[in-house]
């Protein structure tokens, strides 16, 4: 009796005809049982029939002696069939490990991220209220221009940091000068777009831009009306005798409006104090005292915003004066110099504690 | 022969606002402040317009003075700023400033010349003292 080839690859065939031929295969295997590797094949096959029909008989897949020749092909496509599935098995075990990877990590970020928002929005509230023990209506919108501004600043932190990785390598490699300057211009960009960030958070909060809180502790240390000294920005490279002389100038113009401003900053803490101290002790009155405080504190917004724009001014000109390549050098030199001053704040801030007195 | 020097130039330190009521009585009550206001500011070299007690400036003072310009400063009340703003801001609309005049206010050669914007990066780029040396304001 021949038995017909059985095409065992059931994703082919409808499910009727495996039970057809699984009923042929059925006698075949009870007249003569090939136990060792027949039971694997049971079983594997077993499986996967399961999975795609809905009747099982157990009793017939394995070929018998008599049909090996034939029934070796079937063997091997069975075979080959279950090592397909085995790695198709693999596959999905580990795209699903990927995946669930991926959550993880996408989870720990999310933590991070929350515990962020309630840091900031915390140091918010602590600056915009509770500190100064007034403007507790006021201090939502403060809070959330504060926790608005340092998520951004944050992310230009970041940026930054690329963009003087980007330049070091420029330079290093020698680039062009029309490549050079664009990145020149977007470094100069960077700058004028935190100028903006600053104006707006100003405008909810100034004494949060004066204070530098939004800095690290050792650039605050160098921190002049909510930012760096503009002066800070004239250390330079080799220049040729006329541009020595332009930086020259330069430097004198910076110095001279930093005082102007300095001093017009002294004016106003003068202004303010004495409206607060002024009026009639003896009386304990002091709502328009302290009323006509807030008003000239609104001058400190224009401040900031005059000293961002002598920011802003002082490194246009510089970089009208300076060649692409002396531009983007001092670019970097002033990155670098802003990433050294947040290091050297890290590594105070972890200093170990001093030892205690015996 | 010496040349004429054609604006005013020693102007009084602190030239307030009673003065120039006492010396422009001829001109009517209503634009009085304004026209007051363009008097001085055509008959100084530099003036700056501020608000009275203004910070600003003191800023635009200071920087003008280490340039060696002894700028004159007129204050302006609160009750009289809309006025004399609306009344500089007709006349200066020929010039690029086309929106409101910022206080402090700086005229140079009896022009508008901007606010402390304007004076800074006017300073930052070397521009400002040939500026004023041609409004007079400036030898050497």
């Amino acid at each position: 009796m021949n038995s017909p080839t059985p095409q065992f690859v059931p994703s082919r065939l409808s499910i009727y005809e495996p039970i057809h031929q699984i009923g042929i295969w059925g006698e075949n295997f009870k007249r003569n049982g090939n136990p060792n590797t027949s039971t694997s094949l049971i079983v594997e096959v077993d499986n996967k029939l399961e999975n795609e029909s809905e009747t099982t008989s157990h009793e017939m897949l394995a070929p018998t002696n008599n049909y090996e020749q034939e029934a070796s092909k079937p063997i091997d496509k069975i075979q080959r069939r279950l090592a397909q599935n085995r790695e198709a098995a693999r596959k999905s075990r580990l795209r699903k490990k990927a995946y669930v990877q991926q959550l993880e990590n996408s989870r720990l970020k999310l933590i991070q991220l929350e515990q962020e928002l309630q840091r900031v929005t915390q140091q918010g509230l602590y600056m915009g209220g509770v500190s100064e023990g007034s403007h507790i209506g006021f201090s939502g919108t403060v809070t959330s221009g504060i926790a608005a501004f340092e998520m951004e600043y944050g992310r230009w932190v970041d940026v930054q940091h690329r963009q003087i990785c980007e330049l070091r390598t420029a330079l290093n490699a020698h680039i062009s000068d029309i490549e050079l300057r664009i990145l020149v211009k977007s470094g100069m960009g960077h700058y004028f777009e935190l100028f903006r960030m600053k104006s707006t958070v100003a405008k909810a909060d100034v004494f949060y831009v004066i204070s530098g809180v939004w800095k690290t502790s050792a650039e605050r240390f160098f921190s002049w009306i909510g930012g760096f000294r503009p002066s800070e920005l004239l250390k330079l490279d080799p220049l040729t005798e006329q541009q020595i002389l332009e930086v020259c100038n330069l430097k004198q113009s910076c110095q001279q409006a930093e005082d102007a401003l300095s001093q017009g900053m002294e004016k106003l803490q003068e202004t303010v104090s004495s409206t607060v101290a002024g009026g009639p002790v003896a009386e304990d009155s002091y709502i328009p005292q302290v009323a006509t405080a807030m008003e000239k504190l609104e001058a400190l917004v224009s401040f900031v915003n005059q000293a961002d724009h002598l920011r802003q001014e002082t490194l246009q000109q510089m970089s009208r004066i300076l060649t692409t390549r002396q531009a983007a050098r001092g670019l970097l030199a002033l990155g670098e110099y802003f990433h050294r001053l947040r290091a050297l704040s890290t590594l105070w801030a972890t200093r170990p504690p001093e030892p205690s007195l015996p | 022969m010496q040349q004429a020097i054609p604006y005013k130039s020693w102007p009084l330190p602190c030239i307030d606002a009673t003065s120039h009521r006492a010396r422009s009585t001829t001109t009517l009550g209503h634009n009085g402040r304004g026209k007051d206001v363009l008097n001085i500011v055509s008959e100084n070299a530099v003036i700056v317009l501020a608000r009275k007690g203004c910070c600003m400036s003191h800023v635009v003072r200071r920087l003008l003075l280490t340039l060696g310009v002894n700028p004159a400063v007129h204050e302006i009340d609160e009750e009289n700023e809309a006025g004399i703003l609306n009344e500089l801001g007709t006349i200066c609309k020929g010039t690029e400033n086309n929106k409101m005049v910022q206080l402090p206010a700086v005229f140079i050669g009896g022009r508008l010349f901007g606010g402390l914007d304007k004076v800074m990066a006017t300073h930052i780029s070397g521009d400002l003292i040939s500026v004023l040396k041609d409004a007079g304001a400036l030898w050497l």
